[in-house]
């Protein structure tokens, strides 16, 4: 089978069997030829594979007649930010994301630093496939250049976006695991700025991975125990390119990356009013803040195409999933692990706060993921089954299904990242999640 | 019939027109299968000054990444100096990416094996069929940058320095125009002729402008050189092609000697001054290097023509002068490649030592006429044409190693298709000029009449 998933997440796989240059080279061609004209900027992670799929990819661009310019190792919503400033038209990351370090992809982004929409989207797939790609001649090839980006601008834009001299004065002291990858690059930068005392661990670039790079308790060991020793204030551990969030208390206690959009949305949400964009595959955590600033929390497809294109049609100002991500439309048109941290800290600076504190504000739900791996036509027909048992129940089917109880929820849908089926449920005491898991594994294996 | 495809995968390597064939797609393929040819290990990347130089380095580097080798960036290098510095620096081999001659809109991959030599043609073979199959040996695991060397012409340099005579040149300090025609050789050559006890005019050095004429060191394209020589009133002017491997000269009136001539009178001084040795030129060098070669009493061989034959055969018979008619010069000691370095030195000892002029050392070599062209062909009528060819030659010392050559005391002729266009290519040379005029119409003719059968 291979491991090549295309998608509007992200042209990923595991290298090189699934990802590998000629894919990278095609896609990057195809995606210029899309394009047309302008300046590319390009990112990479700092994973092993990053180097060659981007020169890989800088070849392509520029043959196609595109302005090249590499960023080396930066965040994705960094560029994000960048071509949303229009210092570029267009750009494309190189970034396993939260995928682990054997895997790697090509995330492409719009003229306003967007994931790809679905038209987008299927018109760079179908120059993919018919491999239509524009040649430029030899007199207008795109030129490749290194571009240094402004980092400064990018922070003095956020400190806008909370209350920085509040976050200044608290001179937080916090734990960050970026799990070697690009968030190390702003690390110290951000810290001077929001005058934090900063603790790294596995802040060197690349390299063998300390763990899984998804930002998670199960992966929050190593942070964890870091905050149990000293006396810091919070651990925040990054995916590889610095675009999802999990949270660790000064107790070191590991929260559940379901918490950071939630807190996050309290920290914005005081300061204006917005619909909150999230998923099916989301805790019921946020409907909580939405009731409590009485504005309305949508539930889309889940990754970060769909929540930042609903976004930007329904007009909302805030929107993320449950896997640690928060896009602040204001902002960047991208999940911002940074702007995370920055809303978390303004709103303990602000609010006089500890995170344990603040967390046990929110309501405490039960919540368990499970991935099943099995072949992509199975998972379609046995969600297809699924849809047809609970139709009953008038389920939500954005996005494979999710079935709404009284006192919990589930939601069971293909994945767009790797080839499994996934599963979500989320109830308010451990004894309703173990009935939901009952009700699930019960149609699972039913169904043959 | 259909219009012949402009890209070339061939022993020489793989060349094509950038926007048309050349895509770095192409590009990453053929570095992948080179790399896994050689399993990996440190390769070194080197490029003339073509414009689309870093569009293609990258997909070199993706590629050669991609099969587990790690590159090394040799920059801007003529490509003498780039196999130098895959012999000296023990690189498991190289890629330089130049199309040499070829008029800018091209660029090419020319694949160099360890100790600094082109492949075997049997190795281009197994690389092409690497290439061909698509069977890529990516590795999983590996984490390596390409390595930059600012300096990789340090190595070419040090042979340079060591074979010449530096104390005769700087005894005369000949006046020298160069034309470095933008190419691979700017950032060194004014320097370099310098170190050698020259004066130094240097033309076309900016390696960020476009070639001021086509790239071939062809009398055609030698104007602007040859105006410089009388304009600055130089002893000697000397024309390089974009990778630096092939020389022309142009003698103190500004008067081309013809690239023929370069390497006449390197091999001529080389026999007199240097020392004997045997001399192997192509089937299709001149017969007055054959003539010198006979004066100074050494034996003379032919080889197939392309660059690596000539170097293996100079191998084999144990010879230190040697080269191509068309103004590559190879000075085995230095290193048994084409090399207008080694050709520059040559000549500069000949002006210095002898106390001639150049036109008065080119007067003293046997005068030849010589016509080459190419009659645009397609492959298979080509090699139709080249056996009609075999069975028709009346009378003359026929030679099959390479296409045909035909031997007749007053002239021969060489016939063959081309290893990197769909053309066959036809050398006549004789006695007289009317001679060769006449011999080379009428072979034309019947080359085009066999192509409409």
């Amino acid at each position: 089978m291979t491991t090549l998933r295309v998608s509007l997440s992200g042209i990923r796989g595991k290298v090189p069997e699934g990802l590998n240059v000629a894919v990278a080279s095609d896609f990057a061609s195809a995606f210029a030829t899309y394009l047309e004209r302008g300046r590319v900027g390009i990112c990479v992670d700092g994973r092993w594979s990053g180097t060659m799929l981007s020169h890989a990819v800088f070849a392509a661009v520029s043959a196609v007649g595109l302005d090249v310019y590499d960023l080396s190792v930066l965040p994705t919503p960094v560029l994000q930010f960048l071509i949303g400033r229009g210092i570029f038209n267009a750009g494309l990351s190189i970034t396993g994301g939260h995928n682990p370090e054997d895997w790697n992809a090509l995330l492409l982004l719009n003229e306003k630093g967007a994931y790809l929409d679905s038209i987008e989207g299927n018109e760079v797939f179908n120059i993919y496939h018919s491999r239509e790609f524009s040649r430029a001649g030899w007199d207008e090839i795109g030129k490749i250049t290194k571009y240094i980006p402004d980092l400064g601008a990018y922070l003095e834009f956020m400190g806008q976006f909370v209350d920085a001299g509040e976050i200044r004065r608290a001179g937080f002291k916090i734990v960050v695991d970026p799990c070697q990858g690009s968030g190390a690059v702003l690390l110290r930068d951000f810290a001077e700025f929001f005058n934090l005392k900063i603790l790294t661990i596995n802040s060197g670039i690349g390299g063998k991975f300390p763990h899984d790079p998804e930002p998670n308790p199960e992966n929050a060991a190593q942070a964890a125990a870091v905050l149990k020793a000293v006396s810091y204030d919070a651990g925040f551990l990054l995916n590889s390119d610095a675009s999802r969030l999990s949270l660790i208390t000064e107790k070191g206690d590991a929260l559940s990356e379901e918490y950071t959009l939630p807190l996050a949305a309290l920290s914005y949400l005081e300061k204006r009013p917005s619909s909150i964009i999230t998923t099916v595959a989301t805790s019921r955590m946020i409907e909580h803040v939405g009731r409590k600033f009485g504005v309305p929390v949508i539930r889309t497809k889940v990754g970060q195409s769909s929540v930042v294109h609903t976004m930007e049609a329904t007009g909302a100002r805030i929107g993320g999933e449950g896997s640690g991500s928060v896009c602040l439309k204001e902002f960047s048109r991208g999940y911002d692990a940074f702007l995370s941290m920055a809303f978390i800290l303004d709103l303990m600076a602000r609010k006089e706060k500890t995170l344990s504190e603040l967390t046990s504000e929110l309501p405490k739900y039960h919540m368990k993921k499970m991935k099943f791996a099995m072949p992509v036509e199975k998972i379609y027909r046995f969600v297809h089954h699924l849809k047809e048992v609970y139709s009953p129940e008038n389920p939500n089917l954005v996005d494979g299904i999710r079935v709404e109880r009284q006192r919990g929820w589930f939601n069971i849908r293909p994945s767009t990242t790797e080839f499994v089926l996934r599963i979500i449920m989320e109830a308010e005491t451990p004894r309703v999640l173990e009935e939901l898991e009952e009700e699930i594994n019960e149609k699972l294996w039913s169904f043959q | 019939m259909r219009r012949p495809s402009d890209l070339k995968i061939s022993i020489s390597g793989i060349r094509g027109k950038i926007g048309r064939s050349f895509t770095p797609s192409l590009v990453l393929s053929f570095s992948e299968a080179f790399a896994t040819y050689l399993g990996g290990g440190k390769i070194a990347v080197a490029t003339d000054t073509r414009p689309t130089r870093d569009l293609v380095k990258h997909a070199v580097f993706a590629g050669l990444l991609s099969c587990g080798a790690t590159p090394v960036d040799a920059g801007i290098l003529p490509i003498p100096s780039f196999q130098i510095y895959v012999k000296d620096t023990r690189a498991r081999g190289g890629i330089a990416i130049t199309a040499s001659h070829n008029p800018v809109e091209w660029n090419a991959l020319k694949l160099v094996r360890r100790g600094g030599f082109f492949p075997f043609s049997y190795q281009a073979e197994e690389i092409l069929d690497i290439y061909h199959q698509g069977r890529f040996k990516r590795v999983p695991y590996f984490s390596s940058e390409p390595r930059i060397d600012r300096d990789a012409f340090r190595f070419h340099k040090r042979r340079l320095l060591r074979f010449a005579d530096i104390e005769a040149i700087k005894k005369r300090r000949p006046k020298v125009v160069v034309d470095a025609c933008n190419g691979a050789a700017s950032p060194y050559v004014a320097e370099f002729l310098e170190a050698l006890g020259c004066e130094v005019v240097a033309i076309n050095t900016d390696v960020d402008s476009p070639f001021p004429h086509p790239p071939e060191p062809v009398p055609e394209n030698l104007t602007q050189l040859s105006e410089a020589v009388k304009k600055y009133g130089a002893d000697i002017g000397f024309a390089q092609d974009a990778d630096a491997d092939r020389l022309a000269a142009v003698d103190e009136t500004g008067t081309p000697i013809g690239e023929e001539y370069t390497l006449a009178l390197a091999v001529k001084y080389y026999l007199e001054n240097k020392g004997k040795s045997p001399v192997v030129v192509n089937l299709s060098t001149s017969r007055a290097v054959e003539d010198v070669a006979r004066e100074a009493g050494v034996s003379f061989f032919r080889a197939k023509v392309g660059e690596i034959n000539v170097v293996e055969e100079m191998l084999r018979r144990g010879a230190k002068i040697g080269g191509e008619g068309n103004g590559g010069i190879i000075a085995a000691e230095v290193h048994p490649c084409r090399d207008s370095f080694s050709g520059m030195v040559l000549l500069l000892e000949f002006l210095s030592k002898s106390g001639k002029t150049l036109s008065e050392l080119a007067s003293e070599l046997p005068r030849y006429f010589m016509i080459k062209d190419k009659i645009e062909v397609s492959m298979k009528d080509g090699i139709r044409i080249v056996e009609h060819f075999k069975e028709a030659s009346h009378g003359g010392k026929l030679n099959l190693m390479d296409g045909i050559r035909i031997d007749y005391p007053d002239y021969w002729l060489h016939l063959r298709p081309s290893n990197t266009e769909p053309v066959l290519r036809l050398i006549v040379e004789a006695r007289s000029e009317r001679t060769a005029r006449e011999i080379f119409e009428k072979i034309r003719e019947e080359i085009l009449r066999l192509k409409e059968e």
